[in-house]
């Protein structure tokens, strides 16, 4: 299905650009670590790593916000619309993309660059310290990170369509999940048996039905449960 | 165009924005925009021309340079790290065997087991699904009440969001304006103080009634003794920990005796139980060391100041700088939410008390004291310890220790002002790191750790500080251990890079989750400020004339019901400011109410039947197990944490207390 294939590939550009720059969570424990080694040790702070902590942290949280949307990892008040079926998910989700979603990511895009493009023109520097390191890659971020997110949220809206149509949630990507680590830690456990064990096996599941209280128990939310079809 | 019925329209509308299900973050950023470029309107510009495009940017960028904010990756890292690393299984078994003679022993550990992990991974459905079932089916197989066992794993699985170090708390900080040290320090003592609370409730429950939790018989709990180790408990001392001494000292005493392994008892092996056995002696000593240090050292009147202090206070000056930078830049009418919304950061991480008038009085009292009653405590033990003591503490240390160890520190680090929570954040996840090293590569890690150690130490006495050294050994050891076991993994098998890899994706997706979330409520409270929603809402409270309990009362059963549909993400973001504002008019503390709040969501997250954690545990129990009787097992325990709140309220002193004491009033 050629519809398919073009959601699970701006998923995949989303997923692959978030989970490069995830990467920045180690650089910053590192950095981090380092400099406490020595400022606190060596007695030698260096006078920029404040900027440069806020801007790994800005980064990353900045560039993942397209892997979080396209992994449906973004909080939602999910207890009505649970036990909803998925046309009207995707009914509701649709009318608040386009209302909700698209006017504010815009912004970020279509403004952001403005506001980038101010701080290049300036040659903008950080004034946390004297001589503060200059800070317009940073602020480039937002519209690059703006028009990751408008991209995966138009294939959102893709979704929802396609959802409207056929009454069924297209899959996503097989990702890590939180409930994952129920298998790590069940796997290399020594006094639990073979078959408490297997409850690894629909952790997932359990983690549906109790996201939802119980109420939908009839297929509720497909599309992370199917999303091992990828 | 501005206009507070605007402004409350917004408010009305949010509650059922969530409610329809949109992602928050995107919700409340949409509400803010198209509020916002009401408010922004001018019929002389074209609309791509509307400030609220400036505003969003603004907000943003604010957001991405929050220096709260920055340590929730660190802390979620260390978090998804540790709960890969340290296996519940082996912890529940040591700390049940350490318990045998409880009553109710199975219950108690189950708690105390949650709790401790919870406060490491702080993700309640992962701990109640795990506890389901590595305790669930033991407590039962026992014979234990079902409502009994299952409230000590649901109340257990939700304390772990409340005890610091939880990132629950860091978003309130960003949230009020508060800073996360004092935070940290006034949820420590009600999260220890609801955590005995439940304990005791489980105990009294099983003293009364003994049938609800049947004793384990004798054969359940009982710990094989090795062979050489029978043998030192029938030699010349009679006392385990003297004979091992004498052991290591003469290793002939254990001539032709064998290791489990089938190997002859060689010295390095005597060595490494002394030092399992001396494990409690070492972490008191050291314990008390730090105290005496803490406070006679380095709040000391005469001595110089550390030179941490004072690099913490030029980065605490230069704080409001930055502010003000954001502010310029901004469109002229943020000033007016400026002060209600990010204000934070190392204002309030300013180091504690450094100037102090020598040791507090009764300090030297009630040190001697603590430590006669330790000393007294440690020789009990030791004169009572056996070979099957010695075996479930050799488990004790590897199972629970390490991550005791890892957890305490960086909460006394932060707490006792000696580093940043940033900072110690950072030394976490590191330390997370090595403790999953040291699962998969123990023998490489402790002796490249141990090098490591020796070289930090060496470059620490430059320095010359006996502390100093101390603390450059800890890192080095730290960081060399980390570094080498990682080094080889990723050489040959990259077994811990998955679940590195697992922890750092997971990371970003939380870290995007809840800072998004604080961009949307960014927008979404500059445009309800811009409005003066917040005005009328203040004007509207104090028109009640509400008393100060009152207004708690009221406050405090908002959030408890908001509780049920939504995740305390979504209430400590967007509904705890609107309250925030109010306190100063009520003369209530913002630490206190942040605790209370943090407190409060526990008894939302008991309550049936919308409580997430008893459908995870519904999902692994067996299937004769009810989600009534799940249900009818939770309700003492949110009875405990209201009647928790009752003591927090009438009681201020006992939540305040720690952070009045670290840093002053």
């Amino acid at each position: 299905m050629t519809v398919q294939r073009f959601l699970l590939a701006t998923d995949r550009i989303s997923a692959w650009s978030g989970k490069a720059f995830a990467w920045l969570i180690v650089a910053l424990a590192l950095v981090v670590g380092i400099e406490v080694f020595k400022r606190y040790i060596l007695n030698a702070p260096t006078a920029w790593i404040f900027d440069l902590n806020s801007m790994l942290y800005g980064t990353l949280f900045m560039m993942c916000g397209a892997y979080a949307l396209a992994q449906n990892a973004h909080v939602r008040g999910d207890f009505l619309y649970g036990s909803m079926k998925p046309r009207v998910q995707a009914a509701l989700d649709l009318t608040l993309y386009i209302l909700f979603f698209v006017p504010g990511i815009l912004a970020l895009a279509y403004a952001g660059y403005g506001f980038a493009e101010l701080s290049w023109r300036i040659n903008e520097h950080s004034n946390v310290t004297a001589d503060g390191p200059p800070v317009y890659h940073f602020k480039t971020f937002i519209p690059i990170a703006g028009v990751l997110v408008m991209l995966q949220g138009l294939t959102e809206i893709a979704r929802c369509v396609v959802c409207l149509r056929t009454g069924e949630w297209p899959a996503r990507l097989k990702d890590v999940e939180e409930i994952d680590v129920v298998g790590t830690q069940l796997s290399q456990s020594e006094f639990v048996d073979e078959e408490s064990r297997r409850v690894a096996e629909h952790a997932q599941d359990i983690q549906d039905a109790a996201k939802h209280r119980g109420l939908g128990e009839s297929g509720a939310s497909p599309e992370t449960r199917d999303g091992g079809r990828n | 165009m501005s206009d507070p019925i605007l402004g409350l329209t917004m408010l009305g509308l949010i509650v059922i924005a969530i409610m329809m299900g949109f992602p928050t973050a995107f919700t409340l950023m949409g509400m803010g925009m198209l509020f916002g470029a009401l408010a922004f309107f001018d019929p002389a510009q074209h609309w791509w021309e509307n400030k609220i495009f400036d505003l969003m940017v603004q907000r943003t960028y604010g957001a991405m340079n929050n220096d709260t904010l920055i340590s929730i990756p660190l802390f979620v890292f260390m978090g998804y790290l540790i709960e890969r690393a340290a296996l519940v299984d082996k912890m529940f078994h040591s700390v049940q065997l350490a318990f045998r003679r409880l009553p109710a022993s199975l219950a108690v550990t189950t708690l105390i087991v949650c709790a401790f992990w919870g406060m490491a991974s702080g993700i309640v459905g992962a701990v109640v699904v795990l506890m389901g079932v590595i305790a669930l089916r033991p407590m039962l197989n026992a014979g234990y009440d079902v409502r009994l066992a299952s409230g000590a794993i649901t109340a257990g699985g939700t304390l772990g969001i409340l005890i610091p170090p939880s990132v629950m708390l860091i978003v309130y900080a960003a949230v009020a304006g508060q800073s996360i040290v004092k935070l940290y320090a006034a949820a420590m003592l009600p999260g220890f103080f609801l955590a005995s609370l439940y304990v005791i409730y489980i105990i009294c429950r099983a003293l009364i009634n003994p049938q609800l939790a049947p004793k384990l018989s004798a054969d359940q709990y009982r710990v094989p003794v090795p062979d050489w180790l029978a043998r030192l408990e029938r030699g010349e001392s009679k006392r385990v920990f003297g004979a091992l001494l004498l052991a290591v000292l003469r290793p002939g005493v254990l001539a032709g005796a064998t290791t489990p392994a089938g190997r002859p008892v060689s010295f390095g092996f005597i060595f490494r139980n002394f030092a399992a056995a001396s494990v409690p002696l070492v972490l008191v000593l050291s314990l008390f060391c730090l105290t005496w240090w803490f406070v006679l050292v380095r709040n000391a009147p005469d001595a110089m100041l550390p030179p941490e202090v004072s690099v913490e206070q030029t980065e605490t000056l230069q704080a409001p700088a930055e502010d003000e930078e954001v502010k310029e830049l901004g469109a002229g009418e943020q000033e007016m939410e400026e002060q209600q919304t990010t204000r934070s950061g190392p204002l309030g991480d300013v180091a504690p008390r450094t100037v102090e008038e020598g040791a507090p009085e009764g300090f030297y009292e009630r040190f001697w004291t603590a430590a006669a009653f330790m000393a007294a405590l440690l020789l009990f033990y030791y004169w009572r310890m056996d070979g099957e003591q010695l075996e479930i503490l050799k488990m004790l240390t590897s199972s629970v220790v390490p991550l005791a160890v890892l957890t305490l520190s960086v909460l006394g680090a932060i707490l006792f002002g000696i580093t940043t929570a940033t900072e110690s954040a950072g030394i976490g996840s590191i330390g997370a790191m090595y403790l999953a090293a040291l699962q998969k590569y123990q023998r490489l890690t402790l002796w490249s750790a141990l090098i490591g150690a020796i070289v930090g130490a060496s470059l620490g006495s430059i320095q010359g500080e006996t502390m100093t050294i101390i603390i450059s050994g800890v890192l080095g050891g730290l960081f060399t251990g980390t570094a080498v076991a990682w080094g080889r993994d990723l050489a040959t098998s990259r077994r811990l890079f998955a679940t590195m890899k697992e922890s750092v994706f997971l990371t970003a997706k939380t870290t995007a989750m809840v800072c998004w979330l604080f961009v949307g409520s960014a927008l979404f409270s500059a445009v309800f400020a811009l409005h003066g929603g917040q005005q009328v809402i203040e004007q509207w409270v104090l028109g009640l004339n509400l008393t100060p309990l009152q207004f708690m009362l009221v406050a405090q059963l908002i959030i408890f019901i908001l509780g049920w549909p939504l995740e305390w993400t979504e209430i400590i973001v967007i509904f705890v400011p609107i309250f925030i504002p109010l306190l100063s008019h009520f003369g209530i503390d913002p630490v206190l109410f942040g605790a209370m709040v943090a407190v409060n969501l526990q008894a939302a997250f008991l309550s049936p039947p919308v409580a997430m954690s008893a459908f995870y545990l519904k999902g692994v129990a067996p299937k004769h197990v009810t989600l009534n009787q799940i249900f009818a097992g939770m309700m003492p325990y949110m009875l405990i944490v209201v009647l928790c709140l009752v003591i927090m309220y009438a009681w201020p002193g006992m939540t305040l207390m720690l952070p009045d004491f670290l840093y002053g009033r």
